[in-house]
């Protein structure tokens, strides 16, 4: 599903985020990574979602060099991931429901399909009672969970999180990863960025740990 | 729905062609049934799709401008005020071309004839004067007579009273077939040299001024039009920009979500084009408003010196033009100010 080969990114000419970065995820497997803040996680997950371009080598996500791209393409390419953010990307001006909608309403699914789904997402996040709600009216777990809902509402092939547990208690992120765990389940290829250790070690999937842009152990690999 | 079904069966194995990414099929849905029909249903639903977007978002912008009626209402004044001064230029120059028209008809040669002529040499010399090809029609005028045009035009009875002899000469007055300039100096040139003229007077000078004056007024009126369109563009482009600038994060979540560019610019070009619309629509209020304004001393002045002139008014196909040129405008400066900005932004 993704493979880096060789893959490196420079910021402003003289740091390396990352470097020699070599692995594989395999369709339908559940990846964490892991390092201290700064280690490359976030820039390698910019990477997956084309937000940016690799200084050096490949990023292949499922069989296409994504570097390869036209800039109008990009737009169709990220409708296939759904991405959840740590700042969760909400849109507050506009209720749980429509924030829920917005890929499909991108993609131009027709309304009562996309209420029907929009609904689905929000019952799997247990949101589905919060739907005329503000984000604003919610709490940070909750806002995750819609954030979730949001990514997963048109049923992405890959999922991606970006320290989907950050600012929750451990009760809370246990029951993110639950999901998280649920969607891999149903076959959805899931690599998630967090530093919470504890959290990830009891989990039991595969763990890359980044340390200063470099994969410094690939663990539990199935 | 049936494709997640698939998958929950196959677990990880690996499933149809979805996840290639494959730009041209956004919503794959009906991906693996193959042949025309399914080709046709998908590219149909998209076009609906994409008609639905285009009514949503018209609506949506609609109702921001009206969420914020005051601020707006300046901007389409601003436009309406941009778009008066040219269009009245434009009206004024037309009814100058009416006039010119006029002027045409009344387009005229005198010829004056020596003096000591009778009626009947007068008559002969009439008569040659009509054998020119290049005179339409003529119309004597006796010394008698033009003494009392004279007398009229002047208001006064007695004074000229007093002379013994009349000292007006015959004219005979000549509407030419070609009222072209050059043409009417040719013929005088010609009738110059007929015995019994004394002289041939023709009002080129006149005529031509007023030419060279509309060209010039017509020339004005596009230089004005094309910088106060110009100023349209920059006052429906820096609407947007705030605009812009002010749903920034939105934009930014939904090109992180996988929206296309022209998703992103629609809903902007729609409300450049409602400023277009509004500020159009406002302008032919201006217009009338001032046609109003001005009628009644227009056609005093105009009664002053024994014409009929009424101001000239759009009419539909006139305000039709002014109203999709606003729109136009609008839209143009509206997809500017987004597409100049959208490189700006970049998700985080």
């Amino acid at each position: 599903m993704i493979a880096f080969e060789h893959v490196g990114k420079r910021y402003g000419g003289r740091f390396d985020a990352l470097a020699h970065l070599n692995f594989r995820v395999a369709r339908g497997e559940m990846v964490f990574l892991t390092g201290h803040s700064g280690a490359g996680k976030s820039s390698l997950l910019r990477l997956i979602m084309r937000l940016e371009k690799p200084s050096r080598g490949r990023v292949v996500v499922a069989g296409h060099d994504i570097a390869q791209l036209h800039a109008s393409q990009v737009p169709f390419y990220r409708r296939q991931i759904g991405v959840v953010f740590q700042d969760h990307q909400l849109l507050f001006d506009r209720s749980v429901f429509h924030n829920v909608s917005l890929p499909l309403e991108i993609q131009g699914v027709e309304p009562r399909e996309a209420a029907r789904r929009v609904r689905a997402a929000l019952d799997k996040v247990g949101l589905l009672h919060r739907e005329k709600a503000l984000p604003i009216e919610l709490s940070g777990g909750e806002q995750q969970r819609v954030g979730i809902a949001r990514a997963v509402v048109n049923k992405p092939a890959l999922l991606l999180a970006d320290e989907p547990t950050g600012n929750l208690d451990p009760q809370l992120s246990a029951d993110i990863m639950a999901l998280f765990e649920d969607f891999n389940r149903i076959g959805t290829t899931v690599m998630i960025a967090s530093h919470d250790l504890a959290l990830i070690a009891r989990l039991h999937h595969r763990i890359l740990r980044l340390q200063d842009g470099r994969l410094v152990a690939d663990e539990g690999a199935a | 729905m049936k494709r997640s079904a698939n998958a929950r069966q196959s677990g990880a194995a690996p499933r149809g062609k979805r996840q290639t990414p494959k730009p041209a099929a956004p919503a794959s849905e009906t991906a693996p049934r193959s042949g025309a029909r399914a080709q046709q249903t998908r590219f149909s639903s998209r076009l609906r799709a994409w008609g639905r977007h285009h009514r949503a978002m018209a609506l949506d912008s609609l109702f921001r401008l009206v969420r914020y009626p005051l601020g707006n209402l300046l901007t389409m004044l601003a436009i309406a005020i941009a778009l008066v001064l040219p269009a009245a230029l434009w009206l004024t120059l037309d009814s100058a071309k009416l006039l010119d028209a006029e002027l045409d008809e009344s387009a005229s040669l005198t010829v004056y004839l020596d003096m000591g002529i009778d009626a009947a040499q007068a008559a002969r010399i009439e008569e040659a004067v009509s054998a020119d090809g290049g005179v339409a029609q003529t119309r004597m005028i006796s010394p008698e007579q033009g003494m009392a045009d004279f007398q009229q035009s002047l208001g006064i009875d007695d004074t000229l009273a007093g002379l013994d002899d009349n000292p007006l000469p015959t004219s005979i007055v000549i509407s030419p077939q070609d009222v072209e300039p050059a043409a009417m100096a040719e013929l005088a040139e010609r009738l110059e040299g007929v015995t019994g003229i004394d002289e041939v007077r023709v009002d080129l000078a006149w005529v031509e001024r007023l030419r060279h004056l509309a060209a010039l007024g017509r020339r004005v009126a596009l230089a004005l039009g094309v910088l106060f369109g110009f100023g349209v563009l920059l006052v429906v482009g820096n609407t947007i920009r705030l605009a812009v600038e002010s749903r920034r994060r939105e934009i930014e979540v939904v090109m992180l979500i996988g929206a296309t560019h022209a998703f992103v610019r629609r809903p902007f070009l729609y409300s450049g084009a409602w400023y277009g619309a509004g500020g159009g629509l406002l302008a032919l209020g201006l217009l009338a408003l001032g046609n109003h304004w001005l009628s009644l001393p227009v056609a005093a002045l105009a009664a002053s010196y024994g014409a009929s002139f009424t101001l000239p008014q759009l009419d539909v196909t006139g305000s039709t033009i002014l109203l999709s040129c606003s729109i136009l405008l609008g839209w143009l400066g509206a997809w500017l100010a987004v597409t100049r900005h959208l490189s700006s932004i970049r998700p985080r």
